[in-house]
């Protein structure tokens, strides 16, 4: 699970809802036939030895998002708290409002509600708002968050991409100015202005980075480990490599809060446990109040889900995130090239081995997935192309080898001789598919070598184009409800994810095109025909293969009830969760 | 496994027409165990050696999936997938053939232990030799040297260097890929072997130049060279045996050991220690995947020690009073 | 003998210094980016940059080594302004992975791996001891023949292969252990038992493969000794075999093997790796390892290998000291 967990995003979409009831294999009951009761500790489990980030303006991962939100912090706007479509709306939390947008979407205002604490039992004011926002731009003492801000709002950069505002803690009175020009508090009530239309700005007001923190008590780096809440429960304890407890939060107020059920009265996430222990701990149903926070591993899934006794335990579901192999198209620098190495990958040998299509997902046609919506649109070509088969198609190829041969001689050396590198995360699941890959792009006559990377440093290593291979395992999910969260961060330089690398593609110039133009369309409808148009081409230059509509398998013990999947965050429902 | 030096030395005072190599053959034959170790050490390298050999008669390819074995979801059918045409199953999820696997793995495993033990004895006898004749400051110098190696921690550093240091043999054209990473392994274990076996030999020297023969021939002023070559390197012998049926077997299944914190080659390669960090993912799904490699890199090892053991005996009889 | 002391120690202070610069110098010249590592998703150049200076590797090598060797001695401060904070003295440095001064990280994950290297120590002097000096009274008879057999299964048998069958197919298999409490490191001193249930396992581990060592060096040293010449003097005088041995015998014998014990000690001190691994104890192996395969968090891993070495060259120092004191001949060398 790991090579998502880092891309792991806000994921939104109201027409998705259709698609995950009809994957869910089990929807727990048990919320609707008994009554969720208080009490007992829930545990997750997970083989990870921290969470990413606790630090509510560095993480940035969807579980932890998920997670934190429910327990921890309140955000200005929060999606509903509830199984399906209705997850997807936005619904107002700290704010009274889901966000006021005025100067055609330029400036957004939101008014706080009264009666909300901290865990200290101070009153929440502006202040402490303007100021957990403006904490993002320290990216010298809290990187890793998400960078909306630094990007929108309406704060002068440096030629680079970098704020000229450089973040609480070093900032001069006249770089503080700047920031105050773009945040200002007026009594409770607090307004942001972008340096351009951003129609659906307050779907970022449901990050915590987009929460309060108090200045009194930021200790800048090791906030990370102590963070003070405002949500029903508190932190008692944070040891990294060994547990995170949560206790309830008597100063959290029910009343100011109509969105969050804190039914356990603590929470326990348990780090380092290893992943085929999980497994088994969830299999045999050893600890009936555990969770795994992981997902099953790949060979665990099938039998899992077989069994009538386990899958009651589970929830199989489409989950947010697209599955691909990112060429990198600076050295498969040509269409054949590309075209072969797309033709030539075995699909299904990687779907068999990670169990079926039944358990691990279908091909895709699209960097957008199905479940986001109206921007997804089915493709032409790529998976739908008659030659395309799903275990490769060598004799195709072979023809695709020759146009490549006269059109890009560098990339066609790589494909025949000196060999395509693939970076893999250094994981069993993906040692195990190299045996296929090899022996599929043997028979069509493409060499290949790997490059395994250490998972916890597979995407930052893969991001330095001078260390990337010619095709690298990826995955995304969109951050919200709009391919504007998608295909610009995938297809567009400096987008944020690019490992197409496809900048110097002669295609380049007319896909940016399409892409800005669709950037600016503040129609939705005819927005979405634009992003079907880019998603279209992105496929049409093959900058990326071997896509999958994948699933997630998550697991849980007998003792959890009102367990339910959660589409915005790509999670479980975590406020619905109790103790039977 | 330090030989004591004074021990190893004893062979030469046997006074006997038979020169001591005889001798230690006939104390050899006379070791059943030690035949018998041999005799399977021998067929490992044999068969490692005639992988395309054998794969060929037992019509097997180790790089082709045989996904007809696996069900339809990645696990080998009836659990293991055991039968006379996979005579040692079915890999979980890829779907090779695990006597294939193996086979062509153990060419690997095999390689690499040869090699690193050849050149750790190689520049550890040379060292050795170098301090022992020399003494004085060069003997000073090298001991420093050991005692500033042997502070490392020796797992730490290959597992947090081999990586980068990959990168570096990959970026000086020295070798790609497995081969890059094969040669920093190998690098890594002479680098860190060397000192053991060097004070072994030093204190062989210091003890040989003392010596009646190393002082006739000095005093009838054969030259360095011809004392070191011809005098001393023929009583060497021994400790290069014995260390070297030693040293094997460490280095084998430290190769294992490196594949399962993940430093060393990398799939779809396989070498035993690859094979037995997968099937850890499977034990509960496919036990076999794992006891297999598990009860042979255990069997060729014991067989390595036990002629190890043999042989010291038949060249040392004192060394088992 | 002071002066001797004196030499020594100077030695053992100058080979510290060698190897702290040295795996500086090695970890810095590295092709790996702890900056660039540690960018994320959103990586842009600027952050890089931004790292590299949050992560102090902005400045001169020698300057970080003397940041880090000032700050083992004086502590270190980190960060500007309100966001300011220190690690004090002794110092090695703050781990931004894990949000803490790599010396707390250290005082956390030693009781781990002290408590691993005790545990086993008593567990395979106590097995390799009696299982040689039972080889070497019944030679070549049943006993002796167990010893070999035993000796070469235990040097056959890799750790992690043990260990993990172990772990496995007994413990996970049998639900020996809570799988939530696998490797859970609880203190000895707040729950005797529960620190035995985590450690048992392990120590088997460890044990097993060292006693075969500790049988083989006792066998044969007992052996040699009690052909020397004051225990055939003390036979001839009549002493009972039983005494002789426990008198004389084991007595000689215990020189090379406490050698032996004190430097495998001290290496397993620096952090079992491999069985930290398998068990998943939080120890100094697991630290270091995980150190590596996380960002490259520098500060651990320069922490955690000079530690080790430091267990290693301190050792030899007592070693070569105790020799010193029971044999006047080594001073003079």
């Amino acid at each position: 699970m790991s090579v998502t967990r880092k891309g792991r995003r806000v994921i939104a979409g109201v027409a998705a809802s259709t698609l995950l009831a009809g994957t869910m294999m089990a929807v727990s009951t048990t919320a609707v036939s008994a009554a969720s009761k208080s009490g007992g500790t829930l545990i997750f489990v997970t083989q990870q030895q921290q969470l990413d980030h606790i630090d509510p303006t560095r993480v940035y991962t969807g579980r932890d998002i998920a997670f934190l939100n429910t327990y921890l912090f309140r955000t200005l706007v929060a999606y509903k708290y509830s199984a399906g479509a209705a997850g997807y709306t936005l619904t107002p939390d700290l704010a009274t409002n889901t966000g006021v947008p005025s100067n055609k979407a330029k400036t957004w205002t939101w008014t706080l509600r009264p009666g909300v604490t901290w865990q200290d039992g101070s009153k929440i004011t502006c202040a402490d708002l303007k100021y957990g926002i403006s904490r993002e731009f320290a990216q010298d003492v809290l990187p890793d968050g998400p960078t909306y801000g630094i990007q929108y709002f309406a704060i002068p950069q440096n030629s680079d991409g970098s704020s000229k505002y450089p973040g609480p803690y070093k900032a001069t009175p006249a770089q503080a100015k700047l920031y105050d020009k773009a945040v200002s508090c007026k009594g409770q009530t607090i307004t942001i202005r972008l340096n351009k239309s951003v129609a659906d700005f307050n779907f970022f007001a449901t990050y915590p980075a987009m929460s309060p923190v108090k200045k009194s008590k930021d200790t800048g780096e090791k906030y990370d480990l102590a963070p003070l809440s405002t949500g029903p429960y508190k932190i008692q304890q944070y040891k990294i490599g060994d547990s995170l407890t949560l206790v309830r939060n008597p100063k959290w107020n029910r009343k100011s809060d109509k969105i969050r059920t804190p039914y356990p009265d603590s929470i326990e996430v348990r780090f380092g446990i290893q992943p085929d222990v999980i497994d088994q701990m969830m299999k045999t149903d050893s600890i009936p109040n555990a969770v795994s926070f992981d997902g099953l591993l790949p060979q665990d899934v099938p039998a899992y889900f077989q069994n009538p006794s386990t899958a009651r335990r589970g929830l199989l579901v489409l989950d947010p995130y697209t599955r691909y192999m990112a060429v990198n198209a600076a050295s498969m620098n040509c269409l054949a090239a590309r075209k072969a190495l797309f033709f030539a990958w075995n699909t299904q040998a990687i779907i068999d081995a990670n169990g079926g299509t039944k358990y691990y997902g279908v091909p895709g046609d699209n960097a957008i997935k199905p479940n986001l919506g109206p921007d997804y649109a089915p493709t032409t070509g790529n998976i739908h192309d008659p030659n395309w088969k799903a275990t490769g198609n060598p004799a195709y190829v072979k023809t695709l080898l020759e146009q490549a041969k006269t059109q890009c001689p560098s990339a066609y050396n790589k494909l025949t001789n000196t060999g395509v590198s693939i970076d893999l995360p250094n994981t069993p699941t993906y040692k195990a598919w190299t045996p296929s890959i090899s022996a599929a792009m043997k028979a069509a006559g493409i060499v290949v070598t790997y490059n395994f990377i250490p998972s916890g440093q597979y995407y930052s290593t893969i991001m330095n184009t001078s260390k990337q291979g010619d095709m690298s395992r990826s995955g995304w999910g969109a951050d919200w409800a709009n391919a504007s969260t998608v295909i610009p961060p995938l297809f567009v330089k400096n987008g944020g994810f690019d490992l197409s690398q496809n900048w110097n593609d002669p295609a380049y110039p007319a896909f940016v095109k399409i892409v800005n133009q669709a950037m600016g369309e503040t129609n939705r409808a005819k927005q979405s025909v634009l992003w079907h148009k880019a998603a279209q081409y992105a496929m049409d230059q093959y900058w990326i293969l071997g896509v999958m509509f994948s699933k997630a398998a998550d697991a849980f013990g007998s003792g959890v009830g009102g367990v339910k999947w959660w589409g915005p965050q790509g999670t479980f429902l975590f406020p619905t969760m109790y103790l039977k | 496994m330090p030989v004591a030096a004074a021990e190893t030395e004893a062979s030469v005072q046997e006074l006997v027409s038979r020169t001591p190599n005889q001798l230690a053959w006939v104390r050899f034959k006379r070791n059943k165990a030690g035949i018998v170790a041999g005799l399977v050490s021998l067929f490992f390298v044999v068969t490692a050696f005639a992988a395309p050999l054998i794969t060929r008669l037992w019509h097997l390819d180790p790089e082709t999936p045989y996904a007809d074995q696996l069900n339809s979801y990645g696990m080998p059918k009836g659990g293991s997938a055991i039968s006379w045409a996979h005579p040692l199953g079915i890999e979980p999820q890829a779907g090779r053939d695990v006597f294939a696997m193996l086979l062509y793995g153990s060419r690997i495993s095999f390689t690499l232990a040869i090699v690193a033990s050849v050149a750790t004895i190689g520049f550890g006898l040379f060292m050795g030799t170098l301090v022992g004749f020399y003494r004085g400051w060069v003997d000073a110098t090298v001991g420093r040297v050991i005692d500033f190696l042997l502070a490392f921690p020796t797992t730490f550093m290959i597992v947090a260097l081999a990586l980068p240091l990959t990168q570096r043999v990959e970026a000086l054209h020295l070798g790609t890929g497995n081969t890059a990473r094969i040669v920093v392994l190998i690098i890594f274990f002479v680098l860190f072997g060397w000192p053991g076996f060097a004070r072994i030999i030093r204190s062989q020297v210091l003890s040989l130049r003392e010596r009646d023969f190393v002082m006739a021939a000095q005093s009838l002023g054969a030259s360095t060279r011809r004392i070191l070559f011809r005098e001393l390197m023929p009583n060497l012998l021994s400790p290069v045996i014995v260390f070297l049926s030693l040293t094997l077997p460490v280095y084998l299944s430290a190769e294992a050991v490196y594949s399962f914190l993940g430093v060393g080659v990398q799939p779809p390669a396989t070498t035993w220690g690859i094979v037995l960090s997968d099937s850890i993912n499977y034990w509960q799904q496919d036990p076999s995947y794992l006891l297999i490699p598990a009860a042979m890199l255990i069997v060729i090892v014991l067989a390595l020690n036990v002629l190890g053991d043999a042989v010291r005996d038949a060249l040392d009889p004192k060394a088992d009073r | 003998m002071l002066k001797y002391i004196g030499r020594r120690l100077v030695y053992t202070v100058i080979i510290l210094i060698l190897v702290s610069m040295s795996v500086y110098l090695i970890f810095s010249v590295l092709p790996m980016d702890p900056a660039a590592l540690s960018c994320g998703v959103h990586c842009k150049p600027y952050i890089i940059e931004a790292n590299r200076h949050r992560l102090g590797l902005d400045i001169p090598l020698w300057q970080q080594y003397w940041n880090f060797a000032h700050g083992i001695f004086a502590g270190r401060n980190y960060g500007t302004g309100s966001a300011a904070f220190s690690c004090p003295a002794p110092s090695f440095g703050y781990s931004f992975t894990r949000h803490e001064c790599v010396t707390n990280l250290l005082r956390d994950a030693f009781p781990v791996t002290l408590s691993l290297a005790v545990g086993s120590l008593i567990l395979w002097l106590l097995l390799g001891v009696s299982l040689g000096v039972l080889a070497a009274r019944f030679k070549h008879r049943w006993p002796d023949r167990l010893a070999t057999g035993f000796v070469l299964v235990g040097t056959s048998l890799p750790t992690f292969i043990s260990g993990l069958m172990l772990l496995l197919f007994v413990v996970i298999k049998f639900n020996l252990v809570s799988p939530l409490d696998l490797g859970r490191w609880v203190s000895p001193f707040d729950d005797p038992f529960a620190w035995l249930k985590t450690f048992i396992w392990p120590w088997i581990t460890l044990a097993f493969a060292y006693a075969a060592i500790y049988t083989r060096l006792t066998r044969s040293s007992v052996i040699e000794t009690s052909s020397e010449d004051y225990i055939r003097t003390a036979r001839a005088k009549g002493l009972r075999e039983k005494t002789i041995l426990r008198k004389h015998t084991l007595r000689a014998a215990l020189a090379p093997i406490t050698t032996m014990a004190g430097l495998d000690f001290a290496g397993l001190l620096g952090g079992a790796i491999i069985t930290e691994q398998v068990f998943n104890l939080p120890g100094l192996g697991r630290l270091s390892l995980r150190a590596v395969l996380s960002d490259y968090d520098l500060p651990t891993i320069v922490a955690t290998t000079l530690l080790a070495a430091a267990f290693v060259v301190i050792m030899n120092l007592i070693v070569d000291l105790l020799y010193a004191f029971i044999d006047p001949r080594v001073r003079v060398a």
